[in-house]
């Protein structure tokens, strides 16, 4: 996918997107809450009490002459309802359009208050939410009524507290998911460098932001790199390794011809060290070269055998485990691995135990020594290429130090592990598990 | 009996010569070659028993040379190759090669192949007409110039090289007493110690390695005389 020209925001662009969505949404909503809020109605029963009190009032302050209409809207007033006379004309208080839904509500049930110039206002509201009303009577003379109990404050309050935190919630959890969506491409990216190193490669796909596309492009053109690098030297060194076996061949021949026994045999066992030696080199990286096909095995003869052609040949082997044990796996990539468990068993640990038992869906494989072991903090690095535990016996070992990491590749490969242990009763255990039904892959 | 005459085509003029000494020094007759053209030559001058060919020849692959061979005549074949890599080995199998020799090899494993090869060629034309070497029995199959063997459920069973050629001598004559002795004459290139026991031993382990579903392999033992493979084997 050649995406690289492709517009993108970017990883800024997209953050600061997300950032502008969340400002104009949380704008938007408290908006239209806050519009809502203060568009205040209340029930339909209060603004009717409201508009027939006023509409009385009204029709007895006209009936009463102005000497009196102070003390009349003393009497008139109530808890609820506070009647004010003024002898002039009320000044036009500020339409205040928050309450205009109670004025229709109260000038509906009470059409007579049509005419009087009502205007309805809240006073502080949020604290005490006084509804202050004012009109004008027919002799122009104003009128202003308190209606202190008419809202109440409390819901008033939580009702906003609950709007103003909905959006809030919202964004939050709206920010979180466009985030986490922006990032994928970057946690796909970490995930795949994780997994290179462990055989195949993986080939991400270039999406999302610009700056992600051309990380990933960049990490895919690098492990392509890497790729070619390892191929190119691993084909080389395993191109010279078979080139190396013609003059072997000739060398092996001509010692065959040598009379003195004595030096014939010492030329015969370095033929062997070299050949040990490019044998496990060419196995370390010629795996990768020519990968070989599963098939079905008997794990069980294929190991009793190992031990009887080395039994055969006079060194201490012996095999114990059932005569049959029928797995799927690569046979020389197993072979091999076991032939490098018994052969350091017998070189270290004196003898080779090889054991099998069947533990589920698995066949364990041991290979007991009777050894000095190892030390505990040395068996994870006995394991990694090219690492002998004895550099004073060096010269005795037949091999680079590539035996173990044969065997924990072949276990990986195989879908299995490999482990190492030192055995209670004394020597090492070297333990590979492998799936007697590998999933395929 | 005259020696019998190998054609031996081997590119590196070193490993050419030496190999034509060990072959010599073991009374055979070896005419070496070491490209395509000469390897024909070598094959029209003379009755050829069996060819030595290195798989890795400049100019022509050894695997197209097998195949060219095969076209003209059955003459056994042992591939040579400086790769043991499993894709050499069974295309060349699978081509019509007899064996398949990994280099390096010395004097002792080149001599034991090549006699296997030629005892076998000689086994096959008294046993069957034209074979590509596989016998069948109670529904296990073996493959010899791959040597495999294989139990009736597919398994690859791997014998050591005693027990395959021991196996070998059974499945070539089925139904029949065999005396230990002559057990240990057909397998002697394997056995080192050549005595009645290790027969014995061998024995044993096939018939442990052999057995399928609790049933034991059909050898059976004849007392005083030897031992008999009681089984129907068909060879194709």
């Amino acid at each position: 996918m050649s995406a690289g020209g492709r517009w993108s925001l970017g990883l800024l662009g997209r953050i600061l997107a997300i950032l502008l969505l969340a400002v104009v949404v949380e704008f938007g909503v408290s908006t239209l809450l806050y519009e809502r809020a203060s568009r205040l109605s209340v029930h339909e029963d209060e603004a009717h009490r409201l508009a027939e009190n006023l509409a009385l009032a009204v029709k007895f302050f006209n009936d009463t002459p102005m000497a009196d209409r102070h003390a009349l809207a003393d009497r008139l007033s109530t808890d609820r309802y506070i009647f004010t006379w003024h002898e002039e004309a009320p000044r036009p208080p500020l339409a205040n359009p928050a309450l205009s839904r109670m004025r229709l509500q109260v000038t509906a049930w009470e059409p007579s208050l049509v005419g009087t110039q009502l205007r309805l206002r809240v006073k502080s509201p949020g604290r005490s939410n006084v509804v202050i009303g004012n009109l004008r009577l027919r002799d122009g003379t104003g009128l202003e009524i308190h209606a202190p109990h008419l809202i109440q404050s409390t819901t008033f309050t939580i009702n906003r507290i609950a709007l103003a935190l909905a959006p809030a919630i919202a964004l939050v959890v709206i920010g979180a998911l466009l985030t986490r969506v922006t990032l994928r491409p970057i946690r796909e990216l970490v995930k795949a460098t994780g997994e290179i190193g462990h055989g195949g490669t993986v080939q991400l796909a270039e999406k999302g932001p610009a700056e992600v596309r051309r990380l990933t492009r960049a990490f895919n053109e690098m492990q392509a790199r890497i790729t070619t690098l390892i191929e190119g030297r691993t084909r080389a060194l395993a191109g010279v390794g078979h080139d190396l076996r013609t003059p072997i061949a000739r060398l092996r021949l001509r010692t065959d011809m040598i009379d003195d026994p004595q030096v014939r045999k010492a030329f015969a066992g370095d033929l062997v060290e070299i050949e040990g030696m490019l044998n496990s080199l060419l196995a370390y990286f010629g795996r990768d070269v020519d990968p070989e096909a599963r098939s079905r095995v008997d794990l069980a003869v294929m190991l009793s055998s190992m031990v009887d052609e080395l039994a055969d040949e006079g060194k201490p082997a012996e095999y114990q485990g059932p005569d049959h044990c029928e797995a799927v796996c690569r046979k020389s990539e197993i072979k091999r691995a076991v032939s490098n468990l018994i052969e350091n068993a017998i070189h270290y640990g004196g003898r080779a135990i090889v054991g099998l038992r069947i533990e589920g869906p698995d066949a364990a494989i041991t290979v007991d020594d009777e050894g000095p072991g190892i030390p505990e903090d040395a068996i994870a690095m006995a394991c990694e290429p090219f690492v002998r535990l004895d550099a004073a016996r060096a010269r005795n070992t037949n091999g680079l130090g590539l035996g173990l990491s044969i065997v924990t590749h072949a276990a990986a490969s195989a879908g299995g592990r490999f482990s190492l242990a030192n055995r209670p009763e004394g020597g090492l255990r070297a333990t590979l598990v492998l799936p007697l039904q590998p999933l395929e892959t | 009996m005259s020696s019998q005459v190998i054609v031996l085509v081997e590119d590196d003029p070193g490993l050419r010569v030496l190999t034509t000494r060990a072959l010599q020094g073991d009374g055979f007759e070896v005419h070496p070659a070491g490209s395509a053209p000469e390897m024909w030559r070598a094959l029209d001058r003379a009755a050829v028993d069996l060819v030595l060919l290195d798989v890795m020849l400049p100019g022509t692959s050894g695997i197209d040379l097998c195949r060219q061979i095969r076209q003209k005549s059955d003459v056994p074949i042992i591939f040579v190759s400086a790769r043991d890599s499993e894709m050499d080995r069974v295309i060349g199998l699978e081509l019509g090669a007899d064996d398949y020799l990994p280099k390096p090899f010395g004097t002792r494993e080149l001599v034991a192949r090549v006699r296997a090869v030629l005892r076998r060629g000689g086994m096959d034309r008294r046993h069957e007409a034209a074979g590509d070497g596989k016998a069948h029995f109670d529904g296990w199959s073996v493959d010899f110039p791959r040597r495999e063997v294989l139990s009736p459920s597919g398994a690859t069973v791997d014998l050591t090289g005693a027990e395959f050629d021991l196996l070998s001598s059974f499945l070539a004559h089925p139904q029949r007493v065999i005396s230990r002795e002559r057990l240990l004459e057909l397998a002697r290139t394997r056995i080192g110690d050549s005595s009645d026991r290790s027969v014995d031993v061998l024995v044993s382990r096939l018939r442990r390695k052999l057995s399928h579903d609790g049933a034991p392999p059909p050898i059976v033992t004849v007392r005083g005389a030897g031992y008999m493979f009681n089984a129907k084997v068909t060879h194709y």
